[in-house]
């Protein structure tokens, strides 16, 4: 028989049943079956469990909405009956089946660390580093009172570098002056962050480029308990998180 | 044209939540799903308050179905909302509902998300392969292909118009026949068929020219 009509190839890459002369001569044309291939491959690409619909839902945790809220500046709320109570780990607790809770009760960070596995392999490289670059008191701008001076170490030979160094001003405010010596990168961007030892918690503080630059430290934020100043090279993909790609690194002494 | 808006509706709902619409009685407090998704795209904070109220719960469904309960599925519920309101403007009411819309938004993030843990599986194997220095080190793996080419097909499919989009989805997501879709939109069944024919067409020129090269 003549080839099959190119809609019942299509059909055939969603993996429906052909009628009967057509699936014999899939069976036995080589060139018809290569064209359904080229058609599976989207198919095959999307049409997968976890995309399909509807499931059960799950209620969420409450530090869910209050990330959203957190990031959006929202301050509108939704019913409680929208949140998982906080005792009820179960998650399979579906919408409305939970009791209610207090929604502004628990405000979390926007986003707990998700990857401490590749930051604790990074921090283990640069143990070797630490303390090699602490010089407190190091005198930079007479005006401002340095407290302590970290190198920032290049991480799996990384091309980045730089120094890092805490300073007061006379107001008590504190600010971390960071010089990067490292490439522009496209598509993505450098960030400095303070973590704490455990590299699990992490205080983002902004944008890097390369250069000298001033970073505000929020007031009251203790150094002592973040004591590790990390640059991370972060995609333009809207994610607040760490990406997990660190390229320099230094441990501030207390 | 009301039979066109009509069709836009119930192709839209293929993603759609099982949430009960609440009727909006004059003046009543509770608006409908598709005022929530009105005032949602005009930037009405309390939308997207009621739209969480209503559909989080599905669409952490979905995280979880995908991540298992914890903090990943958490965050892919958490980054779904933020994007979804930062990006309402791309968010047409009129092309289906809401609800719909942020399961697309949630597949993104879980393509999203798997994307990053190939990404790092594949820098852990580098920083392995580097550290033994063997000879033949040095080599970045591979991209798991499929990791790309679901982005890339989540993002044409968001290009495609109505009703083309809502006969794929139901195909691709809701296991349905082209009988099934016909039956279910109204639309002729020679018509969805030759609609799936030019999507999955569509879908592999997007992947023949951006997506990466299979084996020969």
């Amino acid at each position: 028989m003549p080839h099959c009509q190119p809609e019942q190839l299509a059909l055939a890459a969603l993996h429906e049943p052909l009628p009967a002369d057509d699936a014999a001569h899939l069976g036995s044309c080589a060139e018809c079956r290569a064209e359904v291939a080229g058609l599976q491959r989207a198919v095959g690409a999307v049409a997968v469990p976890e995309f399909a619909e509807p499931g059960p839902p799950v209620a969420p945790p409450a530090s869910v909405w209050a990330g959203i809220a957190a990031a959006t500046g929202v301050q509108a709320a939704p019913g409680a009956h929208a949140h998982a109570a906080p005792a009820a780990e179960a998650p399979s607790a579906p919408v409305g089946a939970t009791a209610p809770v207090d929604a502004g009760g628990q405000v979390l960070p926007l986003r707990r660390s998700r990857r401490p596995v590749l930051l604790i392999a990074a921090a283990a490289v640069t143990g070797a580093v630490v303390g090699a670059g602490a010089v407190a008191l190091v005198q930079g701008d007479e005006s401002l009172e340095p407290l302590t001076t970290v190198a920032l170490e290049p991480l799996d030979g990384e091309p980045a570098s730089g120094r890092a160094e805490v300073v007061v001003r006379p107001d008590g405010s504190r600010a971390l002056e960071v010089d990067l010596d490292a490439p522009a990168v496209e598509d993505a961007y450098y960030e400095v962050w303070l973590i704490e030892p455990g590299i699990v918690e992490m205080v983002p503080l902004g944008v890097l480029r390369p250069g000298t630059q001033t970073l505000e430290l929020p007031t009251g934020l203790d150094l002592a308990a973040y004591p590790i100043v990390d640059v991370s090279v972060e995609p333009l993909d809207g994610d607040p998180a760490h990406s997990g790609v660190s390229v320099a690194r230094g441990q501030l002494e207390s | 044209m009301t039979g066109l808006l009509d069709r836009a509706a119930r192709l839209g709902s293929v993603g759609t939540v099982n949430s009960e619409p609440v009727p909006a009685p004059s003046g009543a407090a509770e608006p409908d799903d598709a005022e929530v998704g009105r005032r949602f795209a005009a930037g009405d904070e309390q939308a997207l308050a009621l739209a969480y109220e209503r559909w989080a719960g599905q669409l952490h469904g979905m995280a979880v179905r995908a991540f298992g309960p914890g903090p990943d599925a958490e965050d892919v519920t958490q980054q779904t909302f933020i994007s979804a309101w930062t990006g309402r403007a791309r968010y047409r009411p009129e092309q289906g509902p809401l609800p719909a819309w942020l399961v697309g938004v949630c597949r993104h993030k879980i393509a999203d998300a798997w994307a990053r843990r190939d990404r790092m599986r594949r820098e852990a194997e580098a920083a392995v392969s580097e550290a033994q220095a063997t000879p033949a080190g040095g080599t970045t793996p591979p991209v798991d292909s499929v990791v790309t080419d679901r982005m890339l097909v989540l993002e044409e499919l968001e290009r495609l118009g109505q009703p083309q989009r809502g006969i794929i989805e139901l195909a691709f997501f809701a296991d349905l026949t082209h009988a099934q879709i016909s039956e279910r939109t109204g639309i002729p069944l020679g018509t969805v068929k030759s609609h799936i024919r030019r999507t999955l067409e569509r879908l592999r020129t997007r992947l023949e020219v951006d997506g990466a090269a299979l084996p020969a």
